[in-house]
Formats: C-alpha cells, structure tokens, sequence
C-alpha cells in the first residue's frame, strides 16, 4: 500500500532519492540531467513507484522529460 | 606480419576491456536492484546476479593480467548504448524483459568467441567459466518472466521482449559500425557487415 502523492511528498520521496532538499527540486529540471546515469533514473522511477500506490510501463515515461512532467503524469495515473 | 600480430593483440585487448566493462557496469545495476528489492526470490535471484557479474569483471581482469596486459579504461558499454535504443524501463517486468534481451545477446557473443580457433588458454578458460553462470540468468529471468504473467499480463511481457529485441539488434549494429574493425575476428572477416542477430 503506497503513499498518496501530494507534490510535496513527490518532492520529498524524490529528494531523499537524490540526497537533496525538496525545496531545491527545479519542476523544471530536466531528469536527464538531475540524474546523469540512465540506470540510475530507472531506479529511481521504480522506487517512486513503491512510494506511490501506482503502476508505470515505459509507455508513460514516453513524453517525460522535466521533474513537472514526472509529477504531472504521476498525478493524472491517480487521478 | 609483425604489424598483423599486434592488430590482433590490441584488439583482444580491447574486446576483453569491453567485455570486463560491461560486466562491471551490469554488477553495478544489479547491484542497485538487489539493494532495493522486496524481501523474496526475486531479491535473492538478484543478489546472485550482481555478484556473478562482479565474479565475471574480476575474471576478465584476470585473464587480461594473464595475456600480460592491462584493461583499458573504456568510457562506452553496450548497455547505454542498448538502453537509449529501448527507451527506460518502467517497471521490474520490463526491466528483466530488458535483460533477458542483453543476456541472450551476452551468451551469443561469448559462444561465438568460445568457437574460434586458436583462443589463448586464459581467454578460453574464463569464456567457460562464464558461459555457466550466464545459462543461469537466462534461466532465471525467464522463470520470473513467468510468473510476472499473472500480474503484467502475458502479451504485455511478450511486447516488451519484442521491443527490446528489436532495440539490442540496433545497439549491436551500431557497435558493429563503429567498432567492426576491433570484431573482425569474430565475424569471420566480415566486420561491419556480419550478421547481427544471431539466435541462441
């Protein structure tokens, strides 16, 4: 059983992902470049989904680029 | 001739540090997955993975010390390459479908270099030692495939091994493009324009 998600607990569950404070996650921050290594963002996407009570396939990573988008699709799957 | 020999030599060389890379670079994944699994066998089947790749990064740099030579740093592996042509995985299923993809492709190139006449001993030897635990991946991954179906569904498991298949021919050629000249060998002199898609 996952987490609502809120922005703020994407925020956070991303943050502690990546070692950083919630306040310094730019919604317009590419992925890419926030997490360099391409294995490393597979890791992460699976870890939110365990935060989160969601289900992704690549389908839906298809047109994320920015943390925004992330979130953004994140919400319309719960919605 | 002497010019011929050294060819040879700084491409084993090269395929060995290739080799060597990528098998570090698939422990350093498993790695992570295994440290991040829910408790089951799942989490102890990746375990195991990402210590054999490990064991495997350490036996070509063995067998690399063996020829005399030292691994080169090499900042490519096949992995990146494969996962920008597949598109990022989302889940466990399409990661392992993913990697069913990569082992196949891991056990092919190992099988084709394991028949060449003419192999130095240590490069032989640890391509055996190798091949053993590499049947076990593949074995493994598709025994989890399997029992994914339930949850994921079988056509969708069916679609992404398709998918990632088509994606491991598009890395494989394009390594064959820039690097057929160092994979000669293999090919049978046919380089670049060899066959890529050998099935197990």
């Amino acid at each position: 059983m996952g987490n609502p998600l809120t922005r703020e607990a994407f925020k956070t569950a991303m943050a502690r992902f990546l070692k950083r404070k919630p306040e310094s996650l730019d919604e317009n921050a590419l992925l890419l470049e926030l997490v360099q290594e391409s294995f490393l963002l597979v890791e992460m996407i699976m870890e939110l989904q365990d935060q989160f009570p969601i289900r992704l396939s690549q389908e839906d990573l298809r047109a994320v680029r920015t943390v925004g988008d992330l979130l953004g699709m994140l919400a319309a799957k719960t919605a | 001739m002497a010019k011929d020999v050294a060819k040879a030599r700084g491409n084993q060389i090269w395929l060995l540090s290739f080799y060597r890379v990528s098998e570090i670079t698939g422990a350093l994944f498993f790695g992570r997955l295994a440290k991040s699994a829910k408790p089951g066998p799942i989490q102890m089947d990746l375990t195991r993975h990402f210590a054999d790749e490990a064991a495997h990064a350490r036996l070509w740099t063995d067998c690399l010390a063996k020829l005399g030579a030292v691994p080169l740093k090499l900042e490519e592996t096949y992995q990146e390459r494969y996962l920008a042509a597949a598109g990022m995985p989302a889940n466990l299923m399409e990661v392992l479908a993913l990697t069913q993809i990569f082992e196949r492709r891991v056990i092919n190139q190992y099988s084709r270099h394991a028949r060449l006449p003419g192999l130095d001993a240590p490069v032989r030897e640890t391509l055996a030692l190798i091949m053993e635990d590499e049947k076990w991946h593949l074995q493994w991954i598709r025994d989890a495939l399997r029992g994914m179906e339930a949850e994921y569904g079988a056509d969708a498991i069916a679609t992404a091994l398709k998918r990632y298949a088509a994606a491991d021919k598009e890395a494989y050629a394009d390594v064959l493009a820039r690097h057929g000249d160092k994979l000669d060998v293999l090919m049978g002199g046919r380089g670049a324009d060899a066959e890529t898609d050998e099935e197990e």
